[in-house]
């Protein structure tokens, strides 16, 4: 088996390995670098500015803790970049050292499909190859995406990919959409210094989180003092010498020395030779799939975002080890019932499975239970007192439906909730289970309590 | 425990100052002693209108984060900023500086669905049994 993979992200780089691991000899295409938007413009980045954006907070707050700083506190996005950069190129290398342990071959430049066996690729170089391949797998990710009222221009007005070419920290900043990028850049730049204010079309920020932790955040992004417009729409933007006016649908206008743009996404579908061998596309440019993660065309197979489902690197991940699979001859289908997610705001939200929202759209009957941060003994030894942990559960079976958690670690906290709703646990399993004392994940514990009302830490 | 007498008091321990169309409103000695720490105040907006019974702010304490009742219905005139900062002058003093917001009522006549100090000293005194 020869397979080829287009893109080296999350999704490709991990299909790659685990195809080779079954024995197929393969070939990846990468037109930048591996690791994709994750590694090098998105999770991973955006993780080291978390990181130092944290330091800022706690050594701001030292005093609390009994820990007298002297001299100036100040942050330095220069050398914040530098971390940033050798964070990625550690995990670059990681990555390219593993292909070599598998006797991947990386090919670096843009591939395009000539018929169902063969690609074309064009190297940075300008010379051309054409690879023969059994089987293809499409994993080209996807891009931020731009509209003409607020065009990026890269300079003003950012994407997320931009904002790694900032040399100084910006005094303002209007971020356009309260989503995860949104919130997250806002969050960071706002420790940094930067006055920030949001827009966002919807009513609520994070509008597929449950609509508590969504409440909760919008309270902390007040208490950082980020200005929060809801339910406006940005009409047009204009840029000058002082920075970027942009007028709202409420008839008020915005100024700002930076807009970044945080909307969603556009696929990267286009450009890849798809429509000369008929390949399924969707209305969004996104390449369809089955539950094989295979193509309309027997053996081309897409995975991760350019397949337009869940933008998330581990559901890309996940989708590439489906592909693998098939391609060397399983028949394994994508699963995507309990699936984790992670914001990395301040503080951190984290959800898996069904929000209550979501329960009450589809008519299930559930019971919930919450537990807030603050009667943790452990969260005021840390000072980190904010947040909440929410269960959503079958009010008939007593299942565990969803599970929601917004404060300290919520992202690795989640992975209890991930894995008793993967098991099918009832919320007084997980409530029986003896939780190690003082920890953060008791409140997982309590909060499973309280469904039952017996949280014991807990008035009312 | 402090329980002025020239003022009046909800049962969701808010209190309410009222001169002419003017009130101030602020949570109890026993509320604040019942929260512990405050940690964070959300002040309703300048303008925004209240009802009577319903949250007019939200407390964070250290234990626990609650509500705040209106005891009047009217609009926000004016709200303490000085909390937004220094959220512990309630506990410090909570019927002085750690007032939360004046509002311009609307219907004075509920003023007398609400308690006087020896009948809010009664309540708490029953609510603590």
């Amino acid at each position: 088996m020869r397979l080829l993979v287009i893109g080296a992200g999350p999704g490709g780089y991990v299909a790659a390995i685990r195809a080779a691991q079954l024995g197929a000899q393969v070939t990846v295409i990468e037109e930048r670098e591996v690791g994709g938007t994750c590694l090098n413009l998105g999770c991973i980045p955006t993780k080291v500015m978390v990181a130092s954006s944290e330091v800022l907070h706690i050594v701001r707050k030292a005093e609390e803790y009994g820990i007298i700083v002297n001299g100036e506190v100040v942050p330095d996005l220069k050398k914040i970049m530098e971390r940033k950069d050798k964070v990625i190129s550690t995990q670059v290398k990681g990555i390219r050292s593993l292909f070599k342990l598998r006797n991947i071959q990386l090919v670096e430049g843009k591939g395009e499909l000539i018929d169902e066996k063969r690609v074309r690729v064009i190297n940075k170089q300008g010379v051309e190859e054409i690879i023969d391949a059994d089987a293809i797998i499409i994993a080209t990710g996807s891009r931020p995406a731009n509209i003409p009222a607020f065009p990026i221009d890269g300079k003003n007005i950012l994407s997320s990919d931009d904002v790694w070419n900032l040399t100084e920290i910006p005094k303002s900043m209007i971020i356009i959409g309260a989503g995860v990028i949104g919130c997250e850049f806002a969050c960071i730049f706002r420790e940094l210094g930067t006055e920030i204010t949001m827009v966002e079309l919807l009513p609520r920020v994070l509008s597929t989180e449950d609509e508590e932790i969504s409440e909760i955040m919008e309270k902390e992004l007040k208490k950082k003092r980020i200005k929060l417009l809801t339910s406006v729409k940005v009409e047009s933007a204009a840029t000058s010498d002082s920075g970027v006016t942009l007028r709202l649908s409420d008839g008020k206008e915005l100024v700002a020395q930076k807009v970044l743009v945080s909307i969603g996404r556009s696929f990267n579908s286009e450009g890849l030779g798809l429509e000369r061998l008929g390949i399924e596309k969707g209305q969004k440019g996104e390449v369809k799939v089955n539950e094989r993660m295979e193509t309309n065309i027997k053996g081309i197979f897409a995975i991760g975002d350019v397949t337009g489902g869940i933008l998330l690197a581990h559901v890309a991940s996940k989708e590439g080890l489906v592909a693998a699979k098939n391609v060397c001859g399983g028949d394994e289908k994508i699963d995507y019932s309990v699936v984790p997610s992670a914001i990395f705001t301040s503080p951190e939200i984290a959800s898996v499975g069904l929000r209550e929202f979501q329960a009450k759209e589809r008519g299930i009957p559930v019971v919930t239970g919450t537990f807030q941060y603050r009667a943790l003994g452990r969260a005021h030894a840390m000072g980190e007192i904010t947040g909440l942990f929410k269960i959503v559960a079958d009010a008939k079976t007593d299942k565990i439906l969803g599970v929601h958690i917004i404060g300290a670690h919520a992202s690795d906290i989640i992975h209890e909730g991930v894995l008793a709703i993967k098991a099918g646990l009832k919320v007084k399993e997980l409530a029986d289970m003896i939780h190690a004392h003082p920890t953060l994940a008791e409140g997982l514990m309590e909060a499973a309590e309280d469904v039952h009302n017996m949280a014991i830490h807990k008035a009312g | 425990m402090k329980i002025l007498e020239d003022i009046k008091y909800h049962k969701e321990h808010t209190w309410v100052k009222v001169s002419g169309k003017k009130a101030i409103i602020g949570i109890t000695d026993y509320a604040q002693e019942q929260l512990g720490d405050i940690v964070y105040i959300d002040l309703p907006e300048v303008d925004s209108e209240v009802e009577a019974n319903t949250e007019i702010a939200e407390i964070e304490s250290t234990k626990a984060t609650s509500s705040v009742i209106s005891p009047v219905t009217g609009v926000v005139i004016e709200v303490n900023e000085e909390l937004a900062e220094s959220p512990e002058i309630i506990n410090e003093d909570p019927y002085g500086r750690g007032w939360i917001a004046k509002i311009e009522i609307e219907d004075p006549s509920e003023l007398d669905d609400l308690m006087d100090a020896s009948e809010y000293a009664r309540f708490i005194e029953e609510e603590g049994k």
